[in-house]
């Protein structure tokens, strides 16, 4: 794509002939501020003139594309980004990259690190954003790549950065104890331990100094590249308070007569114990914040390295990279699937619990399917490949997690909106603080004894300025919005990695939070909650055995093609029955069906072809309505004109069905059913698992329709189905759930995947996604608090009554701990276990 | 003139009214000379920071557009 001043050309997919290109030419054309468009349908592009550029932006004509049908043809990579901090970081990058004219969305992600883009190829590329990102300050260090090299990768960063935290570390809190006990020297008992020159000034300003432009440097050189850029991060607030710290201690050491305190104010212990308690808070978010994305890093390690591949009859051992579609693999106890494929010889059982979630070892037998990265438990086995490299059902799951990572939940997108702000504020803030405690605050309330608090400090020497200045600093350093910045991503994080360990996809952040606040939970009947294939229920006989009638229908229905002719003819020889072919047969529509046996006529069908047919039904009809009135099919059986009895079909409840409506409706939620089916018999199924609410005769393209309903009462609306033919449904639910899609995850619809064909994952995504919600709520009400609480502190509210105010190391501890406690508290998640879980859990157990 | 100088200009200049401002006021009331210089440069350096954010971006819209 080339963009010539004015002018685009954007890549076009899904056109077919002429008409494709005057519609979309039409559709460019349409866009406010376009001048010309015309696309050519072979190269498949579309030139663009744009007169307007503010008018016709790239999005409205991405969107003007897409609304006639076609797409502009885009690609997504994901980047890793070094030297991002906080929450303004974010904001930073993401600002930077949508800025570039091409890039369709640009989403960051502070916990991983990773700035995931989508843009339209040619318009913009790699080097565009590389310079995009350092331009703003931040290091591009290059694609993020899938799988273990990617693992390997980030473990490798990660690991740098722990170790450059940890020598920081080091330096300052080993040079910063030695400076707080030369500080304190005269005070307690440290006379008659600690000597004297300890105290002295010039001593400990040249300790001081090294930690400063040492280990503090960072924030000085973060904080420049920032501001010269026009942006603001929390290094500011850090280098400022830093470099206050330090200047006046300075001004005091060398100048004691300028009026800062003199030397019995020199706050050195301040600018080193500052910094040190930053890069302590610093440190342990390095630490911890990998922790977070233990989920997919467990997920990745599953992925075997090696397989035994059968070749010219030799048994070899490839990596599993380099296993190819139908090759024949050897599988031994213990050993890990390398990739997906069907079993052709063999038998055993297989922990596929890290996929699906499933407690209990899966029995696997010739033709079964087996999915790459399970264990192998028992027997051997040989297979064929069927999926491999990134089509394997661990591969999908593992991109999935890994964007639903990337994505904003809106509930963070408002946290780092006013986290983005917050810096700029802090800083307008501590400008009128300094302002009021200089010409109003100071003569008001200043005592001589007062102090810092916990610390033996008297502030007796302190001038108006240098108190003024001290509550300026210590308000921009216990601002720091950090913890504001890691509540949302860090829980986000921590809740889909949890998930994807009980086969619980979510696919974005987004659909967590809707799943966190449904009301509705709308099942969709056959195959869902129904088996999806009927089944002989009930055989009523008059005046014959139930295996002769059964026997008479199955023969009328040997041949036949019908769902429920197929369910009898099943039923009978389930039940031992031998089926001989009829003599003849014919299928009479929308009635049922004749057939000839043994010189016997044999009816099969519904009352309307026995009353053609005159056969008296009157002692039959009470079991007929009654079956009928259970959700049942009843099926007439007649021979040589004679009523024989009943045949009864069903499609019979899953195992679960009427346990997880139980749950939802404990969990507080509405539960509603969409079929198809007639009244009656949907509202049988629905009160066998105990429905209220049914939604009958709905056809399948009306289904989005009942869901929009729903949604106009106000209701946030779950539709449970199985993906594929409840597509447009799934879309338009707040969380369209496509249940039991097996290990095909990447072709479903829907904003939750579940991998297993249970509902009670349903139960279980709904318990996982409203913990995670929890977490962000108590993340973000935890930061949120200590900001609101710690500013007026830190703003000396506390000194008119107390006269002691925080001093700047302390505000920095607070800060610190704010920081740390948002991540502990997200850790909580490792241990989660979805409640409907650990029930059942402890059933298998008993 | 590029956008970074005319947004330098501004974001330096309004800093250094208020400061100036600031310093007038204290010529007003008993405070010392380091009070006067030092909060002066305290308020140069705070409005900078608090302009630079606000002013680069919307000269460099300006000049875009």
């Amino acid at each position: 794509m080339a963009n010539t001043g004015k002018q685009l050309t954007m890549p076009i997919r899904g056109m077919t002939c002429a008409s494709c290109v005057a519609t979309v030419e039409g559709a460019l054309k349409s866009v406010p501020g376009v001048s010309t468009a015309v696309v050519n349908l072979a190269a498949e592009k579309a030139a663009v003139e744009i007169a307007d550029p503010q008018k016709a932006s790239l999005p409205e004509l991405v969107k003007a594309v897409h609304e006639v049908g076609y797409e502009v043809g885009t690609e997504k990579v994901s980047i890793s980004v070094g030297d991002m901090t906080c929450a303004s970081c974010v904001e930073h990058v993401e600002g930077a990259l949508r800025e570039l004219p091409g890039v369709t969305k640009a989403v960051v992600n502070l916990p991983t690190e990773r700035a995931s883009v989508e843009y339209i190829p040619g318009l913009v590329g790699i080097p565009d954003f590389r310079h995009a990102i350092e331009d703003v300050g931040y290091k591009f260090l290059g694609l993020v790549e899938e799988g273990a090299a990617a693992l390997d990768r980030e473990r490798e960063a990660r690991q740098k950065e722990i170790s450059r935290q940890r020598r920081n570390l080091i330096i300052s809190w080993a040079i910063g104890l030695v400076i707080m006990v030369g500080t304190f020297q005269p005070y307690w008992f440290l006379p008659k331990i600690v000597p004297a020159f300890m105290n002295n000034k010039i001593f400990l300003f040249f300790l001081t100094t090294p930690i400063v432009f040492g280990p503090g440097r960072q924030f000085f050189i973060n904080s420049w590249n920032g501001l010269k850029r026009g942006l603001t991060d929390m290094n500011l607030l850090y280098a400022t308070g830093i470099g206050a710290a330090y200047l006046i201690a300075v001004i005091n050491t060398f100048f004691p007569d300028a009026g800062f305190g003199g030397r019995e104010a020199t706050f050195y212990e301040a600018a080193a114990l500052l910094t040190a308690f930053i890069i302590l808070g610093r440190y342990l978010e390095a630490v911890t914040r990998g922790r977070t994305s233990e989920a997919i890093r467990r997920l990745m390690k599953l992925q075997p390295k090696r397989a035994r591949v059968l070749r010219d009859g030799q048994e070899v051992e490839v990596a599993a990279e380099e296993v190819q579609i139908d090759d024949v693999l050897i599988v031994r106890p213990g050993e890990a699937i390398p990739v997906d494929g069907v079993v052709t010889e063999g038998y055993s059982s297989v922990d596929q619990s890290m996929i699906t979630g499933e407690s209990m070892p899966v029995e696997k037998k010739v033709s079964d399917e087996v999915i790459g990265g399970t264990i192998n438990k028992t027997g051997a086995f040989r297979f064929r490949a069927t999926r491999v490299g990134k089509d394997t059902a661990l591969a999908q799951i593992i991109k999935l997690v890994e964007e639903a990572q990337t994505t904003k939940a809106p509930i963070q997108k408002i946290a780092d909106k006013v986290a983005g702000h917050f810096i700029l504020g802090v800083h307008a803030l501590a400008l009128a603080v300094f302002l009021f405690w200089f010409f109003f605050g100071f003569g008001q309330w200043f005592s001589p004894e007062s102090r810092l608090i916990l610390t033996p400090y008297m502030l007796m020497g302190m001038g108006v300025f240098g108190f003024a200045l001290l509550v300026s600093v210590t308000v921009l350093v216990i601002s720091c919005p950090c913890a504001v910045g890691l509540a949302t991503p860090s829980a986000v994080m921590a809740g889909t990695g949890k998930a994807a360990e009980y086969g619980i996809l979510f696919k974005g952040a987004d659909a967590l939070e809707s799943t966190a606040r449904l009301q509705v939970v709308i099942f969709d009947k056959t195959g869902t909650l129904t088996k999806g294939e009927p089944s002989v229920t009930d055989v009523v006989a008059v005046g014959r055995s139930e295996q002769e009638v059964l026997h008479f229908a199955a023969v009328a229905e040997v041949n036949s093609e019908h769902p429920l002719g197929e369910a009898i003819v099943r039923g009978a020889r389930a039940r031992g029955i031998e089926i001989q072919d009829a003599d003849g047969f014919e299928a009479i529509p929308g009635h049922g069906v004749e057939a000839k046996l043994d010189g016997k006529t044999i009816l099969l069908g519904n009352r309307r072809l026995m009353a053609q047919r005159h056969v008296p039904l009157d002692g039959l009809m009470p079991q007929a309505e009654r079956l009928e009135g259970e959700g049942k099919t009843a099926m007439f059986v007649a021979v040589d004109g004679q009523p024989a009895g009943i045949v009864a079909v069903a499609d019979t409840l899953k195992p679960t069905s009427a346990e997880a409506v139980r749950e939802l409706h404990r969990m507080g939620l509405q539960v509603a059913m969409i079929t198809g089916d007639n009244r009656r018999t949907a509202e049988a199924i629905a009160r066998q698992v105990g429905i209220d609410r049914v939604l009958a005769e709905v056809l399948p393209e009306d289904k989005a329709n009942e869901v929009k309903k729903l949604q106009a009462e106000g209701l946030k609306v779950a539709m449970v189905g199985d993906g594929i033919n409840d597509a447009p449904a799934l879309a338009q639910a707040d969380s369209g759930i496509a249940i039991g899609s097996g290990t095909d995850v990447a072709k479903e619809t829907g904003h939750v995947i579940l991998v297993k064909d249970d509902l009670m994952d349903v139960v279980a995504a709904i318990q996982v996604a409203r913990q995670t919600l929890r977490l962000i709520k108590q993340n973000l009400g935890w930061a949120f608090g200590y900001n609101t609480a710690a500013i007026p502190i830190g703003a000396g509210l506390l000194y008119p009554f107390f006269s002691q105010v925080v001093s700047p190391e302390l505000a920095a501890l607070l800060m610190a701990t704010s920081s740390l406690s948002v991540t502990m508290n997200t850790l909580r998640m490792r241990g989660y276990i979805p409640p409907i879980r650990r029930a059942r859990l402890a059933g298998a157990k008993a | 003139m590029s956008a970074s100088v005319i947004g330098a200009a501004i974001y330096l200049g309004a800093s250094l009214v208020a400061a100036l401002v600031f310093f007038a006021i204290t010529l007003a009331g008993d405070y010392t000379w380091v009070a006067r210089i030092g909060g002066s440069l305290w308020i140069f350096m705070l409005g900078n920071i608090v302009l630079m954010p606000l002013v680069i971006p919307w000269a460099k819209r300006r000049r875009g557009a």
